[in-house]
């Protein structure tokens, strides 16, 4: 039974499908990037499997239940794309990080030392344990994304949904974070991943589904890099001696193209947050 | 005029009942308006103020307790804002536009109906009468302020998740929208049952006040939480002190005690600030591995 059963998806904003038809199934411990250009309606897939957007048409089924009867959330981990993790009032790390318990915690309850345990380690997987005590308005983006992983790590997922969660961490965190995600891959974790870069969060990779305008082009062997990174003897060793004459920044994947298979839009957008 | 005039006073029941109501409020009315801030809707507190009027205007026109029917119409007024926000495209500023209008225009034209009551009667519940309120009043203050703050203190983490982050709320599961409900539904019975200690018009200052002075200090939600508390209760009791002392109404001298101490902290934080710069509350980025690989040095 797959985690993840997306059948003929549809989805629109004011009567403008964004979504037309996806099809997407992730397996139980299945690691499956969802890739596209920008505007390809990945954010949206997503947005629609946790909820966030109401369906057009087709259905959704998480871990074998319709998504309207769904209510065992805490088997999911949602990181959404860009949001940032400040707010009107400050917030510690571990505040912001503790929300992801909640979804264990009885509505009204003191957290229990399984709560704090799992809010601890998983702001030490993401490199964050000194920081736990800082107010999230003073990191960094990069370290507030950082923070935002951390707070899907804490669910203890059986599915981690991730929108582009690695925009703004540098290259070294990026190597560390995919080690943390390839462990809970093996404890048996699924994992979908919104991506536009092969970076190492993608060597796990079992698939790659690619949306162009909204429908599914491509759902299978996941793109290889190509170049230095493709040699299978690569290892990111930080500091190590360059061949190059010039500085070059680790984790610079080539991109792939996806080729706008309906003649999509190109046009930048942010989500309406 | 000495300190030993001031306490003087407090031999006199009026004033105790005064002191009492005041630091209730003082002490809850920031543990709702902290989520309202994190909300980013600190001045919803004034939209219901404004909605309290007419309810105040009812309970005049139908000789019901004023409390009871301020009650109803605000808390009526935050389910239809809820519902408003939640599935229509009203944003919130325009409900709450919505609110201000519709609110005073219900309260100046009931009390035209009711005109016999006299406009002056209205102003108690604009401005607070604090001094006029009698030992049930104090006690329905009491009752409804603990549990508020009870409410709010225990719910602090899903309410701040539902503050913070709506949409990752929802993917917890969590029932956002009856939590919003709530906190809406709080805010209301706080705006209602502290009208009579400072006044429809100046209750927001008391949720959002407190909360903003002392957020400037804090880092987590938590400290900012009890903080905003014991300022609110330090800037309530202080204002009743000082409007003894001067003979004037307590609800204005509060809010007015509560800017300056906003302004004054700002201006400290703005120089604590500055001889901080160096010394950051977190660790400096020394400390995170270097992003780029130098060129080895021939
Ligand atoms: N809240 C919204 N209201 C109306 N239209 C929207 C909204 N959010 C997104 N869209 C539209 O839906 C389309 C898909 O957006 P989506 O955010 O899913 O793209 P994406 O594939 O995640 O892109 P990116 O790589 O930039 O994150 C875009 O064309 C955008 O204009
Ligand atoms: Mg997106």
């Amino acid at each position: 039974m797959p985690v993840l059963n997306v059948h003929g998806a549809t989805v629109s904003y004011g009567g403008r499908a964004v979504v037309r038809g996806a099809d997407l199934a992730v397996a139980p411990g299945e690691a499956v990037a969802l890739m596209g250009a920008n505007g390809s309606g990945k954010s949206t897939l997503i947005k629609a499997v946790a909820g966030l957007v109401p369906l057009a048409g087709g259905t959704i089924e998480l871990f074998g239940t319709p998504r309207k009867r769904f209510r065992d959330w805490k088997r999911v981990g949602y990181v959404p794309q860009r949001t940032g993790a400040a707010s009107g009032v400050p917030s510690t790390a571990a505040e912001v990080v503790s929300q992801g318990r909640l979804a264990h915690r009885l509505i009204g309850l003191p957290a229990r030392r399984a709560d704090r345990e799992a809010v601890a380690r998983s702001l030490a997987e993401v490199g964050l344990a000194d920081h736990a005590h800082c107010s999230v308005d003073t990191l960094s983006g990069g370290q507030q994304q950082r923070v935002l992983i951390a707070r899907a790590l804490a669910t203890d997922p059986d599915l981690l949904i991730m929108d582009e969660p690695t925009v703004g961490v540098d290259a070294e965190t990026q190597a560390a974070l995919a080690e943390v995600v390839a462990a809970r891959i093996d404890a048996g974790c699924a994992v979908l991943l919104v991506t536009h870069e092969l970076g190492p969060l993608t060597d796990r990779l079992d698939r790659a589904v690619v949306l162009a305008d909204g429908r599914v082009v491509h759902d299978g062997a996941p793109p290889r890099p190509v170049g230095e990174h493709a040699d299978p003897g690569h290892e990111h060793v930080h500091p190590h001696p360059s061949p190059h004459p010039l500085p070059k920044l680790d984790g610079a994947a080539p991109r792939i193209s996806f080729g706008n298979a309906g003649g999509g839009t190109d046009a930048d957008t942010w989500d309406g947050r | 005029m000495n300190l030993e005039q001031v306490f003087g006073y407090f031999e006199y029941e009026f004033m105790q009942r005064a002191l009492i109501s005041a630091l209730v409020v003082g002490l809850c009315a920031p543990a709702v308006g902290v989520f309202l801030v994190q909300k980013r809707l600190a001045l919803i507190g004034d939209g219901l103020g404004h909605i309290a009027l007419t309810g105040v205007a009812i309970g005049f026109l139908t000789g019901a307790a004023p409390l009871w029917t301020t009650l109803a119409v605000t808390v009526a007024a935050s389910v239809v804002m809820e519902l408003l926000r939640s599935h229509s495209k009203t944003s919130g500023d325009v409900a709450l536009a919505m609110m201000f209008y519709g609110g005073i225009a219900g309260g100046v034209y009931l009390t035209g109906i009711a005109s016999d009551k006299g406009v002056a009667n209205l102003q108690q519940y604009l401005f607070g009468s604090l001094l006029t309120a009698g030992w049930s009043e104090v006690w329905t203050i009491v009752v409804g302020g603990a549990v508020v703050a009870a409410l709010m203190l225990v719910l602090r983490p899903w309410l701040t998740a539902i503050c913070a982050d709506e949409q990752y709320a929802r993917v917890s599961g969590l029932p956002v929208g009856a939590l919003n409900l709530l906190l809406l539904v709080t805010t209301a019975v706080t705006v209602s049952v502290s009208m009579r200690a400072v006044g429809l018009l100046l209750v927001s200052a008391l949720l959002v006040i407190p909360v903003v002075t002392v957020q400037q200090f804090t880092r987590s939600f938590k400290a900012t939480m009890f903080a905003a508390m014991g300022a609110g209760l330090l800037i309530a009791g202080t204002g009743v002190l000082a409007s003894a002392a001067k003979d004037v109404p307590p609800g204005s001298t509060i809010v007015l005690i509560g800017v300056a101490v906003f302004v004054a902290t700002a201006l400290l934080a703005a120089v604590v600030g500055r001889l901080r710069r160096t010394r950051r509350g977190h660790l400096p980025p020394e400390g995170e591995p270097l992003e780029v690989e130098l060129p080895a040095k021939a």
